[in-house]
């Protein structure tokens, strides 16, 4: 049963901040990119990185999650030993506890790692679209004998402020971790992709959890912690396409990217292919008097109209004369004939009727600050003729429009 | 116990498919962008319950088995039952013979043993060349309903002189079966055959025992007059793939919405294989007109009336008309195809002009590099 490495996949968050697409499921189980969804993206890589026994921590909403994991198959993680398992937290004989934090997470499943008896545990996130190889990362942590390495790449400076940043000296060791710092004295962000060596780890997280005043969370608590205590800290520097989709601006944002050459995000590259859960469906059918430009189709579509700068998902349709421009339609939507979807995000199974206007370009909006995307949660019914402003949100029981 | 049994033959030269059968069985052919013609069939099979299928191979199986696998696309890999692969390898040594089935009787009579261990009390019987999504359960229902020894699905559509043709009495009862006919006439048959197993042992025994071997003539004809045989009508989309022109012309209708509503219907589903390839891309300078397009095409070029399948890259200035492209064919900048059928990793190189005739489709090798 023994692996040299595991990792552990944090899949339980809400993601309040997609908001209405996240009301029914959680974050990771967000449809990506036409075909895929968002917790494809660690999974491929593990399975691309040949790591075979991966453990998803799931809390919230988990039922979408569950149901398109399944068996893991699609990653090659229906393994003998070792393979795909889902996490829920657990009652015990001292009693039950949700997972406070993403420390208390792993804490609560350090009987899930021992039954592999690892050298070396993998903790990833749940959120982030990027392509990489936790091989190589894994090579540097070993060669630099390190108890934990950080992957990190750099951002512009302006933006540095957002992120953890990690001050490094010239053998690439962390020496400081600051946590959205105000004055940032590098452009090193942390990506919340750690490794660690799994006995060290296993102790910082029995003190963690023993000392009540932490927040049981890996960047606020398990690192500094670590630092502080002098364990070698290694920084890994990842150069490529990585984003946190934990908002729905970075969200619609990275599923552009995957229109834009150059951007690094190439999902055609067979390279480093993204697995995922092959929708049973026929070829998209694309009409007589169709426009497609610039566009990313799943199959199963039927395109009848215009669809300009768009990702498409399994299983949509776009009746006749209706447009779709700068907007990311997911699996099952329907846009009826000559309905306007522009600058949008589409949940599953939406329905937006005949002639109904959703979002506008931003060179429409009368105020520049009040505009933004407009969102349909899952399953919203948009009636026929009617217009969602841009930066409107609506979910399906159509109650209250709500402004981000 | 209750329900069907599946066996699914797939063997036989089609030399009207020339090419595209060179290096595999007619049962493998890719077909509609997503699948292989086997994939209709046994998915037939799975929507109507059935659990447990055989698939009785001769001949260039490389390009089946490495389809079907362990069968978990069509959920067929199961603890008990589920798909079974019979090549004739065993069959052949022990007859001294290596020259393919001359009959259906003659396959079944080759995996008797795998017949006898039958958990179902009906059989299923179906060639894999014929493309059509239709509901075996409601066949099962008739044929139990009429007490009818065997049930044979067939279609008022016209077909060639060498199909099957019945003749069908008021009551729906089989009175005659002709085949190699002049002018066909009666219901065609789409050789899909219900009938229980114990009747279906006891018919390969016997033609066994006097080295029958032909299921129309020593069953069909022969045993028509004695038991009831009865036909099952089903005038919806059915494509037996027979010829390179069949071929192309049954792709083609798919570009029709009804015919597509028809085969790929909801309550029905048509499974194929999984894939890891991403979402197709379509190019601003990319132009598609009434296509069927898979995953992990990128296209740049402008393409019209055509099936493409998965992988497919048009470049930017290259025009395909009218055409099938297989997996992974590549069309390079300012190449002209029109009427085509492109075999898998076909490459039309730069400015390269290549044309059929709807009537005459050019088939291209697979591989080919031009």
């Amino acid at each position: 049963m023994k692996k040299e490495c595991i990792a552990m996949l944090l899949a339980g968050g809400q993601g309040s901040r997609l908001y209405v697409l996240t009301g029914d499921m959680a974050k990771p189980a967000v449809p990506f990119g036409g075909k895929f969804r968002i917790i494809d993206f660690p999974l491929s890589n593990c399975a691309n990185s040949g790591i075979d026994t991966v453990g998803v921590l799931t809390q919230y909403r988990p039922l979408e999650l569950n149901n398109y994991i399944g068996n893991g198959q699609p990653w090659e993680l229906d393994r003998m030993n070792g393979g795909v398992h889902i996490l829920p937290p657990y009652q015990s004989a001292t009693g039950a506890v949700w997972y406070k934090g993403t420390a208390n997470a792993i804490y609560q499943n350090i009987g899930f790692v021992d039954l592999y008896d690892p050298e070396y545990v993998a903790v990833l996130s749940g959120d982030h679209i990027y392509k990489m190889d936790y091989s190589d990362m894994l090579r540097r942590h070993k060669e630099a004998g390190a108890a934990c390495t950080i992957s990190v790449m750099e951002v512009p400076w302006s933006e540095a402020s957002r992120f953890g940043i990690m001050n490094v000296d010239g053998d690439g060791n962390i020496t400081e971790f600051a946590e959205k710092p105000k004055e940032p004295k590098s452009n090193l962000a942390s990506m919340g992709i750690y490794i660690f060596t799994w006995p060290k780890l296993r102790s910082y997280l029995m003190a963690d959890e023993a000392n009540e005043a932490s927040s049981n969370d890996f960047g606020k608590d398990i690192i500094p912690t670590m630092l502080n205590a002098g364990e070698k800290m290694v920084a890994y520097r990842f150069e490529g396409y990585w984003k946190d989709v934990g908002t729905l601006d970075s969200l619609w944002d990275a599923n552009m990217d995957m229109l834009t050459p150059g951007s690094g995000l190439n999902l055609l590259d067979e390279r480093w292919p993204i697995h995922g859960r092959t929708a049973i469906c026929p070829p998209t059918y694309v009409g007589a008097h169709s426009d497609v430009g610039n566009s990313a189709v799943a199959r199963g579509c039927e395109i009848l109209g215009e669809v300009k700068n768009s990702v498409m998902s399994t299983g949509c349709r776009v009746g006749e004369r209706a447009q779709v421009s700068y907007s990311v339609v997911m699996p099952g939507a329907v846009i009826e004939d000559g309905a306007r979807v522009s600058y949008a995000i589409v949940g599953e199974n939406c329905h937006i009727g005949a002639k109904a206007v959703v979002g506008a370009p931003p060179e429409e909006a009368d105020d520049p600050d009040s505009w933004g995307i407009a969102v349909l949660g899952p399953h919203t019914c948009v009636a026929a003729k009617e217009t969602v402003p841009p930066k409107t949100m609506l979910d399906h029981t159509h109650g209250k429009e709500t402004s981000r | 116990m209750k329900g069907m049994h599946g066996i699914i033959f797939s063997y036989g030269e089609k030399p009207g498919l020339g090419q595209l059968t060179a290096n595999r069985i007619h049962g493998s052919l890719p077909f509609g962008g997503d699948f292989r013609v086997v994939d209709f069939m046994l998915s037939n099979m799975v929507n109507a319950g059935v659990t447990d299928v055989g698939v009785i191979m001769h001949g260039k199986c490389q390009s089946m088995l490495d389809h079907l696998g362990t069968g978990k696309s069509w959920d067929l890999s199961r603890k008990a039952g589920g798909l079974k692969l019979l090549p004739a390898f065993a069959y052949s040594e022990s007859r001294g013979t290596v020259g393919p089935f001359r009959g259906k009787m003659e396959a079944l009579g080759s995996v008797i043993e795998f017949l006898r261990h039958i958990r179902q009390d009906h059989v299923v019987l179906s060639d894999s060349d014929l493309v059509a999504n239709l509901p075996l359960r409601d066949v099962l229902a008739a044929h139990i309903a009429s007490g009818a020894d065997m049930t044979c699905v067939c279609t008022s559509h016209p077909g060639e002189s060498g199909d099957t043709y019945f003749t069908l009495d008021d009551t729906g009862r089989i009175v005659d079966t002709a085949y190699d006919v002049r002018t066909p006439a009666g219901y065609q048959s789409l050789n899909i055959f219900l009938l229980s197993r114990d009747l279906l042992l006891e018919l390969v025994e016997e033609c066994m025992a006097h080295d029958r071997y032909s299921f129309r003539r020593n069953v069909l004809q022969e045993k028509g007059k004695l038991l009831r045989f009865n036909g099952y009508v089903w005038d919806g989309f059915a494509a037996r793939i027979n010829t390179v022109q069949a071929y192309y012309q049954r792709s083609m209708e798919l570009l029709r919405p009804e015919i597509r509503a028809e085969l790929f219907c909801a309550q029905r589903p048509v499974y194929a294989k999984e894939n890891d390839a991403a979402s197709t891309y379509i190019d601003p300078s990319g132009e598609c007109i009434n296509s069927l397009i898979s995953d992990g095409c990128d296209i740049q070029g402008s393409i019209r009336n055509c099936i493409l399948f998965r992988g497919v890259r048009v470049e930017k200035g290259a025009h395909v008309e009218n055409s099938v492209l297989f997996k992974n064919t590549v069309v390079k900048a300012g190449a002209n195809v029109r009427c085509v059928i492109a075999d898998k990793n076909v490459e039309f190189g730069p400015d390269v002009t290549m044309a059929g005739h709807p009537q005459y489709p050019l088939v291209v090798e697979k591989n080919t590099k031009l």
